[in-house]
């Protein structure tokens, strides 16, 4: 593509908006006399039909082979006036746009100075647009599956409605039955819904939708690939019993001589060693726990067939379905998958770590989970087996704290799971006592402020005021507190005490989180892309969390998400296919010496390096140009911001005269970009001796740009980067300090280099932070007209690495 | 109680709406200063303090209470509660606090505070810590008698009987002093002193 | 071993015994308790603090310069000396302000603190240091007679990021210590609820319920005797016994030893030299036949 494309220049008045501030038609004369500018035309609405004519009439007459349109923000038409261009015949990124609305006329109030600033912005517009090359974004069959890692409600749920969509769902679950903790309750809140009942029919659907394949006692060991092509690996552990053959009649529980604390009925109840896991476990088919086994504990025995050496094997001789299987061994099964859904859920804390409530020092003392299981078994005292009458519920036990073993979120369903305990106790046991002793009644939810008073009209007990001790005394217990509101001690004797511990990730969430490349919040829990856009998405493409998997919260919520989550999917897999902006990082091979530095930098592991080449993926690379600055080669370059591109956009906008000061801000293309546009809209007025130049992210800037901007005549630069960018703080400041470092080696302030995060509507911090350092660098000695040529003869000699 | 409470809460009524949010705000910021306030507004008074505290039941406003007083700049009525004098400081409520607040310690700042403002009811509180201190600084070491005997200078016996019970079984034990303490550098003890004092009562 | 002794103002006066114990196991033990020249007061938790907090460190400092001169870990026996004595190097390090005061305090007495000496209570040593094994290699009597309800107070086991002895909900060591000497423990609620020790002189009235309810859980739970670590808790457990059964007519009867008696009875050492006829609350009736009488 030659350097010498004919460009065309549409200015816009937009209704006065720009043209009472900027001098259009100064513009206009001034830029039209540039190299290579074939066409100038200034516009009311450029946006609209007309204006749209124009511009396409104008490439096809003129054969205009670049066209610049210096009109609004790029976040509101760019994409109207690719449509434009591509319509005459023209590749779409060979327009470029400026921004002399929300950054330029509705900021500044000086007339002259904001004509001046739009001819360097324009200047440089057109400088760079004769390094525009056309790009097309390419199209990608995507993997038309789902992976769901987690079997419990969330997982259930949303693998249903996408399998209803039509989509092959893969549900991996680590336990031997889907189900999670919903299968272990009684009833739910508010509703009294017996949550089997609402639960199982919809595990009986997931075990019988043709678009369900289930893998029980099994978890995810690797993930490759990339957003609608994942290639995951599944570990299916032993259970030492063919699915298939089981016919579930237990005759093999019922010959098993060992006994121990069963897990799905939370240690209150011995189970056999070999086990249904509960009643409506899907699979419906026993497993053997590999610790307990006899059989599977003499490491010998396993050698021989059972009944040698005289260790066990019962369970395989009564099995009249010839199910039992000693020999299974651990099976790796590789999925490919478009999507992935994490829906891993949530753990109890150890309510030990909180010793004043004695647990474990007494066997009344129990968690809310426990007496889900006890409603069921037949509410009765672990201790004697009486029926409990009074019986004081504990909440926040680890939550909302920030001690040591402490959790600092509210649990959520602590409140709630309390009333309801007291309202089916006072059901099922006449002369009942429930005591609640709470912090805060948190009944936020539908149908949540009824139930509390429901509540309260069957007389239970509130203290507000969290219990200080639980006190074992004989076969009772006592519970000491103090009541607030009265403003006294009290001492009380109980039958039984249930304890709300937090709710906790999963012992292993880093690991997976490792595993998939997603990020983990500061509770620990998964981290979602944004707090209330995007829920239940990751920052990578292709990977959503949905349920408690992100945090606490009760069922309704969970559905709701798991609904969303599927929603989504569909919407990312909907097309069959993906489109990949073409926005991509490039490797210039004869450059590269294959030293590897950039592999490790990217976020999206989308480098890889082979014996020979590095290769990166133009898929799953999502333009955050991370990796370009930090090649020692100058082997890579990012696609639409090349290198070439960004010098003469630099220079376009550093070189030339008008306002005594030119301070170039390099702000990052969606959050930073968008947040100064809100400045703009808020008609926030700012010195005129800023002028933005776009890029993907901070990240994209080596220290060879940084010397350009001050070799072309810039007296200072400020970087602003999203908050949410995948460019953290802490490398920004680290790539600034370094950047000040060389600019002092070069005799240049370091001051003169400022770089500030924000968020979205922060505008008004970067918009002061731009006015306080111009009267800054205002104050500071001039950079002389020597030390700007000493700079460009060293960047025309030299090859300068970042 | 005494009448200097009364007094002084009558004054703090008639403080201004704008003065009085000020002094709330100053307050607040002096305890946090203090060791053991520096966590006072992470507070979410659940109460779990008040209700193991051992001598809540002597105290007219519980640990919680307190806290929120603070919070409300109630300046007055905190350093003249009893709960201050009252605290045994076995730091069960700082063990057991979800937020970390450390309140034991800041119920000796607060004693301390109370007593730099002359906000002390009469009585054996103040003077103990005073008199501790005297005998220590004297000898360098404890020497109970003359604890005893000052103790007794202020305060009636009837108050201190059981401890005057105690001191003559210690007699008969052969645990109770007779000589009083020495260490060889005594003097430097309370060159200590000149180097750490601030204005005690 | 050797370790620098820092006795503290109690076991030089009203409880004698205690050292008198500690320093007769040490000999079997093969322990030496170099005793800190020159000691003063540790400085006090409360009693100096809120009256003169700076000079209430600085007190503590001094101890801690002059044993870092010996060059070994400090162990004291009275739990309220330790937490006095240990809170310091935490407050030092965490405050420069006072630590500059407190440095300018020693110089002024001729010594400098440099931090990082480590203070040990004599129970901790004992456990960790020596062993239940040897202790129990040492063993001539068990204690078979007596029913233990081990009692650790406040600053064993609080607060936990300084005093971490044991768990400060459920401490077992003591227990197993006294199961180690051939007696029963006993579990009882009360094991580390403040006796009120801080307000024996300023608030009786409220010591002696306090102690009360320590008394009466522990004689419910079965116990025949107690046992301490802590001079505070030992006076008022021992000493005030005969005052809490006067002021709420009732009767206790319940000796109190301090655990290097015990540990003294089991191997065998002479009453005499425990000082087990300073305990105010007579251990005659609980200790069989096989012990020595005091």
């Amino acid at each position: 593509m030659s350097q010498k494309p004919s460009v065309g220049i549409f200015i816009c008045h937009c209704g006065g908006n720009i043209s009472d501030t900027v001098d259009v038609a100064r513009v206009k004369e001034t830029i039209g006399t540039l190299d290579q500018v074939k066409v100038t035309e200034t516009f009311e609405y450029l946006c609209s039909n007309p204006g749209q004519e124009m511009i396409k009439n104008a490439i096809k007459e003129k054969g205009l082979e670049r066209v610049v349109v210096a009109s609004c923000s790029p976040r509101m038409h760019l994409d109207t006036f690719r449509q434009v261009v591509k319509s005459a015949g023209l590749n779409p990124y060979l327009l470029e746009m400026v921004n002399i609305r929300e950054q330029c006329s509705w900021v500044h109030d000086d007339k002259e100075k904001a004509t001046n600033k739009t001819i360097a912005l324009v200047r440089a517009a057109v400088q760079r647009a004769l390094y525009l090359e056309p790009l097309t974004p390419e199209k990608l069959k995507v993997t038309e599956s789902v992976l769901v890692i987690g079997g419990g409600i969330a997982g259930i749920y949303s693998a249903l409605e996408l399998a209803d969509k039509g989509y092959q769902v893969y549900l991996v679950e680590r336990n031997p039955s889907i189900g999670g903790h919903m299968a272990q309750l009684s009833k739910t809140f508010p509703t009294f819904d017996c949550s089997a009942c609402i639960l199982t029919p919809k595990m009986v659907s997931v075990a019988h939708h043709p678009n369900i394949k289930i893998f029980t006692n099994a978890e995810p060991i690797l993930v490759r690939g990339f957003s609608g092509r994942f290639e995951v690996r599944i570990k299916v552990k032993p259970r030492y019993v063919d699915i298939q053959r089981c016919k579930a009649c237990e005759e093999c529980a019922k010959n098993c001589s060992v006994e121990k604390p069963s897990g799905f009925e939370e240690d209150l109840v011995q189970e056999t060693a070999i086990h249904i896991p509960f009643k409506q476990a899907i699979p419906n088919a026993s497993v053997i726990d590999k610790d307990y086994c006899l059989y599977l504990t003499d490491f010998l025995a396993i050698l021989g067939p059972p009944g040698s050496r005289g260790v066990c094997g019962r369970c395989q001789k009564n099995c009249k379905s010839d199910a039992i299987n000693f020999r299974q061994k651990d099976e790796l099964i590789d999925l490919k998958v478009g999507a992935i859904i994490v829906s891993t859920g949530f753990s109890l804390m150890d309510s030990k770590l909180v010793g004043q409530y004695s647990f474990g020092f007494h066997p009344d003392i129990i968690t809310n989970l426990q007496f889900e299981r006890l409603m069921l078994q037949g509410l009765h005292k672990p201790s004697t087996g009486e029926v409990p009458k009074k019986v004081a519920f504990i909440l926040c036990v680890g939550s909302r704290s920030e001690a040591t073993d402490g959790y600092s979120s509210c649990c959520k369903i602590g409140c709630m799971t309390a009333i309801k305990d007291a309202l089916l106790l006072d059901k099922a046991v006449p002369e009942a006592e429930p005591w609640i002793f709470y912090t805060d009644v948190r009944a936020y939810g539908k149908g949540y402020e009824e139930f509390y008073a429901k509540a309260r009209e069957h007389l239970t007990t509130f203290v507000r005021g969290r219990a200080a001790e639980v006190i074992p005394n004989g076969n009772s217990l006592i519970v000491k507190a103090e009541d607030t509101l009265l403003g006294k001690q009290i001492e009380e004797q109980f039958d039984l005490v249930v304890l709300s511990p937090a709710l906790i990730p999963n012992k292993d969430t880093k690991e997976l989180a490792d595993m998939l490349g997603i990020d983990l919040g500061p509770d620990g829990f998964f981290l979602e892309a944004h707090h209330k856009l995007r829920g239940v998405e990751t920052k990578r493409k292709g990977i959503f969390v949905a349920g408690a998997a992100l945090g606490p919260k009760d069922i309704r919520e969970t559905t709701m998400e798991s609904m969303a989550v599927a929603s989504k999917v569909a919407t990312f897999l909907g097309r069959g296919e993906t489109s990949i902006s073409p926005e991509v990082v490039y490797l210039i091979p004869e450059r590269c010496d294959l030293c590897g530095t950039c592999v490790d930098q990217c976020p999206e592991k989308a480098i890889t390096k082979g014996k020979n080449e590095v290769t990166i993926n133009p898929i799953s690379c999502n333009g955050c140009s991370i990796c370009v600055p930090t090649c020692p080669k100058e082997a890579l370059d990012l696609k639409n911001t090349t290198e070439e591109q960004m010098i003469a956009q630099i220079k376009g906008i550093a070189e030339g005269e008008g306002t005594a000061l030119k301070i170039i801000a390099f702000i990052e293309k969606r959050t930073a970009y968008g947040s100064a546009d809100l400045g703009g809209q808020s008609r926030r007025t700012y010195s005129p001796e800023i002028r933005i130049i776009r890029v993907p992210s901070v990240a994209r800037l080596g220290i060879k740009h940084v010397l350009h901007a001050f070799a072309a005549g810039a007296d200072g630069l400020i970087f602003v980067e999203g908050d949410d960018s995948t460019f953290k703080e802490d490398k920004v400041r680290e790539r600034v300090i370094l950047f000040k470092k060389d600019l002092g080696k070069f005799g240049i302030q370091p001051l003169r280099l400022q770089h500030s995060i924000t968020t979205l509507p922060q505008y008004e911090k970067t918009l002061s932070l731009f006015d306080d350092f111009v009267e800054r660098v205002k104050k500071m000695t001039p950079i002389n007209k020597e030390k700007r040529e000493e700079l460009k003869k060293y960047l025309e000699g030299e090859k300068i690495v970042a | 109680m005494s009448h200097e409470k009364d007094k002084l809460s009558a004054e703090a009524k008639n403080i201004p709406q704008g003065e009085r949010k000020e002094s709330r705000k100053a307050f607040i910021k002096e305890v946090m200063k203090m060791p053991g306030g520096e966590k006072i507004l992470e507070c979410i008074q659940c109460g779990s303090c008040a209700g193991g505290c051992p001598t809540r039941f002597a105290m007219d406003y519980s640990p919680m209470q307190i806290i929120k007083m603070i919070n409300l700049g109630m300046r007055e009525e905190v350093l003249l509660s009893s709960t201050i004098w009252v605290c045994s400081t076995c730091y069960t409520c700082t063990t057991r606090c979800p937020r970390e607040v450390n309140f034991t310690m800041l119920m000796m700042s607060l004693k301390n505070e109370a007593i730099r403002k002359n906000l002390v009811k009469d009585g054996v509180n103040a003077k103990f810590h005073k008199y501790f201190f005297e005998v220590i600084n004297k000898y360098g070491r404890m020497y109970e008698p003359e604890l005893f005997f000052k103790l007794l200078d202020k305060t009636d016996v009837y108050s201190l009987r059981h401890s005057a019970s105690l001191g003559l079984r210690m007699l008969r034990k052969g645990k109770m002093p007779i000589k009083a303490p020495k260490i060889e550098q005594t003097p430097w003890v309370s060159k200590m002193l000149e180097k750490t004092d601030e204005k005690g009562v | 071993m050797k370790y620098a002794y820092y006795p503290g103002c109690s076991v030089k006066s009203t409880m004698k015994e205690y050292e008198e114990s500690a320093k007769a196991i040490s000999k079997v033990l093969e322990l030496e308790l170099v005793e800190i020249p020159d000691w003063n007061c540790c400085g006090s938790i409360d009693a100096i603090y809120s009256f003169k907090p700076l000079y209430a460190v600085a007190l503590a400092a001094r101890n801690l310069a002059l044993a870092e001169k010996m060059q070994m870990d400090v162990t004291t026996l009275c739990s309220a000396c330790y937490y006095a004595l240990a809170r310091t190097n935490k407050i030092l390090k965490e405050a420069p302000g006072i630590k500059s005061k407190v440095d300018d305090a020693l110089r002024n007495a001729g010594l400098t603190y440099n931090g990082g000496v480590r203070v040990r209570h004599f129970a901790e040593v004992l456990l960790s240091d020596t062993g239940l094994e040897k202790i129990k290699e040492k063993l001539k009597v068990p204690l078979t007679s007596l029913k233990v309800a081990s009692y650790y107070g406040c600053f064993m086991v609080r607060p936990p990021n300084i005093c971490n002895f044991d768990n400060a909900e459920h401490p077992k060591r003591l227990d197993e210590l006294v199961e180690t000497l051939g007696a029963a423990k006993v579990d009882y609620y009360g094991k580390t609820r403040c006796c009120g020790g801080s307000l024996d002189i300023t608030d009786e009235e409220i010591m002696l319920k306090m102690s009360r309810a320590i008394f009466l859980s522990a004689k419910s739970a079965g116990a025949n005797c107690m046992t301490t670590a802590c001079t505070m808790c030992h006076l008022n457990l021992d000493a005030f016994q005969k005052n809490v059964e006067s002021r709420f007519d009732i009767g206790i009867d319940l000796p109190v030893f301090h655990f290097t008696q015990l540990i003294g009875l089991a191997f065998g050492i002479e009453p005499k030299q425990l000082g087990l006829n300073r305990n105010c609350v007579s251990p005659k009736k609980v200790l069989s036949s096989t012990v020595a009488q005091p």
